[in-house]
């Protein structure tokens, strides 16, 4: 039934775990104990910087939550934020079936509403593939694999920015969405080769077109796709230990040569229908094509293998990417920086070594004792498993050490309140705001519009001047926080939180992404009983003790007058919701 | 520290490349150690180009056998150019040649810049700007056949943006915590520089390793002011009058993260960046009210609207109540594996207004002596072309600007724009001449540094050649 390839202790332990609440301790599992330190060396590659001090040899796998407030930590993880229903779902079902139902859910996709408007007879605009993001994000019930594309689109980076050249292109956009979103719980080999695929990626890493050599004329192959794919997308470039560590002397994974070996791979693609022109409008939501003519023909030598001259485009590319996912850094260095995506910034080696042991065994036990994955290697719907039901994922907040979890990323912060208030309509189309929160006066961060293909924040940022800095912490997210971006954020936020759109499209007569406040306006005259629903929706109970007795002093200095009853409740909700989602505990996610 | 003449360093690269002088250990054996002056104003100013400036589609050769040479091995791009609106701007007869100081030191050999480029070409031919050819990240002096045999020990990671850009602001690969702009803010303030420290190290483009230091703290301000939280303020309804004075002390609490003391290292942090947010913006934004508008208009492009925010801040240094400071500017879009002939014009046109308007207003608010400006980027590129476009290299040209630069200038040696000289590592990626650390020598030592602390900041100093004049 399993094919691990170590660990194999640590599973059997897990399986023994049979019971939907059971609580068992993995003291016995050694990895866990003893997490040995790691090198300082810290990288652009996923690799860690430190070692988080949280494993304290009591880790504790849990099936399901004890309280709500578990169930909603969870959900901050592994959704676009907790809401009433999904907390009573995961009390219901325990974590691990609440994971598979997500898996098993349909796919939300992207480029089917993209063609509906077409087929509606209206026009696509630029935002049209952002739109779809953030409708998606919000209410789809497919949360799990929403999240893991928007993850996902933080590793295979294409942006449609200002000066990108897919700015325009939201088709080629929303059928890149559509690849991260249908290989979210799929495998990562068939994905990267989809992505190589893209006309997105083509542009953005310019191999659109990508010509052999010409000696003639002195043209030479384009760099930028061979370079990135190793680097920022499989491998990083340093040699990494299983467990995400860089050993002492370990080698740099590449040099220049295999780039310009590699590059000769990427040439000869091009969208359908003509390498340069007769090009129908589907081409860019339509996989590449090979254009025999502009491939290299030359031998191409790179990681230690050469592909034989004459070999044709889709072999050449296959053999590459072969070579490439074989390499042993690729599970460590996806699945590094997919748990600082989901969990934390600075996992423990020994946490970073189990996810990499379930992306190489395409497999994961749960703790519940099913299997999770199809037992290939690079199976993604066994690794995100491991992500989040970790025992180092799953202690209870209360109990994590104090360099555990991550900034909260300035889009979840947006959404995590959106579901948590029920949003009524998500339709981007209508609230313009959301079609660019980019600036600093913003969020920072824009789904799909990263600077470049280095992403908002690098997964090994060490921010200068701060107490995480001072520990040698990873603090990805604290890349885009500043003094601007800071402030930015609560006057983003204070817009929405108190529907009081910054701007509201012009034929919209109704609501744009307008919270509802039904629930929390019956609590307006009792701060105690919202504060504490405030901080299970929001801060899964960890709200500090002075943001509460804030929230709460103001409120009791806020009247009801008897004549504006509804206005003033209103009033209080509203400033009881922005102060709750600036506070830092929410700020950051533990 | 007694500096050599220009002449003299101007021979010493003509006659091979690097300049000459008794080397660094001689000097900073006989520097005593004093802090840091920090007498007066000054201030360094970074202009980053983000992707990799193309170094060889900024210094053009202009004789005519080079440019033969050039056009040769960079046929593919300049029939890219040939096709854009206007023709080809890299025709040799559309080229700004730089006559400059040291023109002649080159032998026959001519250098230009493009037309794009006119108002810098301005600047380096009024001596307000100099170039420093092929400088760029080195452990130890190497050539090509160093570098080939690895004789030499290269940089890590090179050719990598993100590792190199590290390099350039922090002289290590990303991971790196501190810069040498930070290095160079913290010995202003061990020497007491300036009475509000949270306004030395300033960044108008996000968060940058270049200006961290140990005691340095990084500070962002974006254009017209630094931000302020609406709802604090009457014009928000939780600051308006409608609350009760303890209502309004309490948003005040809670917006400006008093008196939390929360356990999480990330919670800590988000709650020091908010408190000095809301505290270090009103300082700001009190002194940025006794502001005259400028004369010198700023282009309206992204890094004139930068470079305008940096120069407001220095206009109020006296309210801000400091005397060294550190600033940081980038502008993206040079990674120009594809369609370079399209995207570098408009950024030269946009680099080069900006940093002349810039040069502008520090002459209007008379500190053109006390403010220097430098460019860098992640690497140069490749001379050899890839179809329309080229790839990441290392060693490039950058640009030192202000009145306290030994202006019209060429410092360093520009290698010949052909592949597989001695200063070609393969494809025209160039081996520097110049190490990053003989740049930051001469500022670093301008803006008052003692050698002492200088060598701190740049440890690897003494592995080259005394640096040229360049302040």
């Amino acid at each position: 039934m399993l094919r691990i390839r170590s660990n194999g202790e640590q599973f059997a332990v897990k399986q023994l775990v049979l019971s939907a609440v059971a609580v068992v301790a993995l003291a016995a599992c050694s990895e866990v104990a003893s997490d040995a330190p790691t090198s300082s060396a810290s990288s652009d590659d996923g690799s860690s910087g430190s070692t988080s001090t949280s494993s304290s040899g009591n880790l504790q796998t849990v099936a399901a939550p004890l309280v709500q407030e578990d169930a909603s930590r969870f959900l901050v993880q592994a959704s676009f934020g907790p809401t009433e229903r999904e907390i009573d779902r995961v009390m219901r079902d325990g974590y691990s079936e609440w994971i598979r139902d997500q898996i098993r859910a349909t796919p939300t996709l992207h480029l089917t509403k993209l063609n509906a408007i077409v087929a509606a007879g209206d026009e696509i605009e630029r935002s049209s593939a952002s739109d779809s993001f953030w409708e998606n994000a919000v209410e789809g019930d497919d949360q799990l694999r929403q999240r893991m594309t928007f993850a996902l689109s933080q590793i295979l980076v294409v942006s449609d920015g200002p000066g990108s050249n897919l700015s325009d292109r939201p088709l080629a956009m929303a059928y890149y969405m559509d690849i991260l979103t249908r290989n979210a719980f799929g495998n990562y080999r068939d994905l990267i080769e989809e992505v190589t695929y893209s006309p997105a990626m083509a542009v953005y890493l310019t191999y659109l077109r990508n010509q052999k050599a010409n000696p003639n004329n002195g043209r030479v192959p384009d760099e930028n796709y061979a370079r990135e794919i190793l680097q920022l997308f499989t491998i990083g470039l340093v040699e990494l230990q299983p467990d995400g560590t860089i050993a002492p002397g370990a080698q740099e994974t590449f040099e220049n040569e295999d780039i310009v070996g590699l590059a000769k791979v990427f040439t000869g693609l091009s969208l359908k229908g003509g390498f340069r022109r007769d090009n129908p409008p589907d081409a860019y939501n339509s996989r590449l094509e090979v254009y025999p003519e502009h491939h290299s023909t030359d031998a191409k030598s790179f990681l230690g293998l050469t592909i034989p001259e004459n070999t044709d485009a889709a072999t050449s590319i296959s053999m590459a990417l072969d070579q490439i996912f074989a390499h042993p850094n690729v599970a460590p260095f996806v699945s590094r920086q997919l748990i600082q995506r989901f969990v934390t910034s600075n996992p423990t080696s020994a946490y970073v070594g189990r996810v990499s042991a379930a992306f190489e065994a395409g497999s994961f036990v749960m703790p519940d004792g099913e299997v999770v994955g199809e037992g290939r290697r690079g199976d993604l719907a066994a690794t995100i498993s491991a992500v989040l039901l970790d025992p180092e994922a799953r202690q209870p907040a209360g109990v994590v050490a104090d360099d555990f979890g991550k900034v909260r990323e300035p889009v979840l912060r947006l959404t995590h309140w959106a579901r948590a208030f029920d949003v009524v309509t998500a339709d981007a189309g209508e609230e313009r705001y959301l079609q660019n929160t980019s600036g600093p006066d913003r969020l920072s961060q824009h789904p799909f519009r990263s600077p470049s293909v280095f992403n908002f924040y690098r997964p090994g940022y060490v921010a200068p001047s701060t107490q995480t800095g001072a520990a040698g912490l990873n603090a990805p997210e604290l890349q885009i926080v500043n003094e601007s971006s800071a402030i930015g954020y609560v006057n983003t936020m204070s817009r929405f939180v108190r529907d009081d759109s910054p701007n509201r499209g012009n034929n919209v007569s109704g609501d744009a992404f307008s919270p509802n406040y039904l629930d929390e306006l019956d609590l307006a005259e009792d701060p105690e009983a919202l504060t504490n629903r405030l901080d299970l929706l929001l801060t899964y109970g960890r709200m500090s003790a002075e943001t509460r007795s804030r929230i709460i002093g103001v409120l009791q200095e806020m009247p009801i007058r008897d004549d504006r009853v509804e206005e003033d409740r209103e009033r209080r909700i509203h400033t009881a919701v922005l102060m709750a989602v600036t506070a830092p505990e929410y700020l950051v996610q533990q | 520290m007694k500096r050599m003449s220009r002449r003299a360093f101007v021979q010493g690269v003509s006659a091979g490349g690097l300049a000459v002088g008794g080397g660094l250990t001689t000097m900073l054996g006989a520097s005593a150690a004093r802090a840091a002056d920090t007498s007066g104003y000054k201030a360094l100013v970074c202009v980053f180009f983000k992707g990799g400036l193309d170094c060889h589609d900024v210094m053009l050769p202009y004789d005519q056998a080079s440019y033969d040479a050039y056009a040769d091995v960079r046929r593919n791009l300049l029939n890219g150019y040939n096709g854009i609106d206007g023709g080809s701007t890299r025709a040799r007869n559309r080229l700004l040649p730089l006559q400059g100081r040291n023109g002649s030191s080159f032998g026959s050999r001519q250098f230009a810049l493009t037309e794009e480029m006119a108002p810098l070409h301005d600047l380096f031919e009024n001596e307000q700007a100099s170039i420093v050819a092929n400088i760029g990240p080195l452990l130890e002096p190497m050539n090509r056949s160093q570098f080939r045999d690895r004789s030499r020990e290269r940089p890590p990671r090179l050719f990598s943006h993100n590792d190199q850009q590290s390099t350039w602001m922090a002289l290590s690969p990303e991971g790196e915590r501190y810069g040498w702009g930070g290095r160079f803010a913290d010995a202003a303030l061990l020497s007491n520089a300036n009475a509000n420290p949270v306004f030395t190290s300033i960044s108008v483009s996000g968060n940058e390793v270049f200006l961290a230091g140990e005691t340095a703290a990084q500070y962002q301000v974006g254009g017209n002011g630094a931000q302020t939280i609406r709802e604090m303020t009457n014009r928000g309804l939780l600051g308006s009058g409608r609350n009760s004075d303890t209502a309004r002390s309490l948003i005040d609490a809670h917006f400006g993260a008093e008196s939390l003391s929360p356990t999480n290292l990330f919670e800590q942090d988000l709650a020091t960046i908010n408190n000095r947010a809301v505290t270090a913006n009103a300082d700001f934004n009190e002194s940025l009210d006794t502001l005259a508008p400028f004369t010198t208009q700023f282009p309206d492009n992204g890094l004139g609207g930068r470079l305008k925010t940096i120069a407001e801040t220095i206009a109020i240094r006296g309210t801000l109540n400091v005397s060294r400071q550190v600033f940081y500017a980038s502008i993206g879009g040079f990674d120009t594996h594809s369609n370079q002939a399209n995207s570098m014009p408009n950024l030269q046109r946009q680099i080069s207004s900006a940093v002349a308007a810039f040069n502008s207003a520090m002459q209007e608010l008379g500190v053109s002596n006390d403010v220097t400006l430098f460019t860098a980027s992640d690497f140069g590129r490749t001379l050899v072309v890839n179809g329309d476009g080229t790839d990441h290299g290392w060693g490039g040209h950058h640009f030192v600007v202000g009145g306290a630069v030994n202006g019209g200038n060429i410092f360093g040696s520009p290698p010949p724009y052909t592949v597989d000289h001695e200063s070609d590592s393969g494809r025209g990626r160039l081996i520097p001449r110049l190490a990053i650390e003989q740049l930051a020598y001469p500022l670093g030592s301008w803006f008052g540094l003692t050698d002492a602390e200088l060598q701190a900041a740049l440890p690897r100093l003494n592995m080259f050649e005394t640096p040229p004049p360049i302040v």
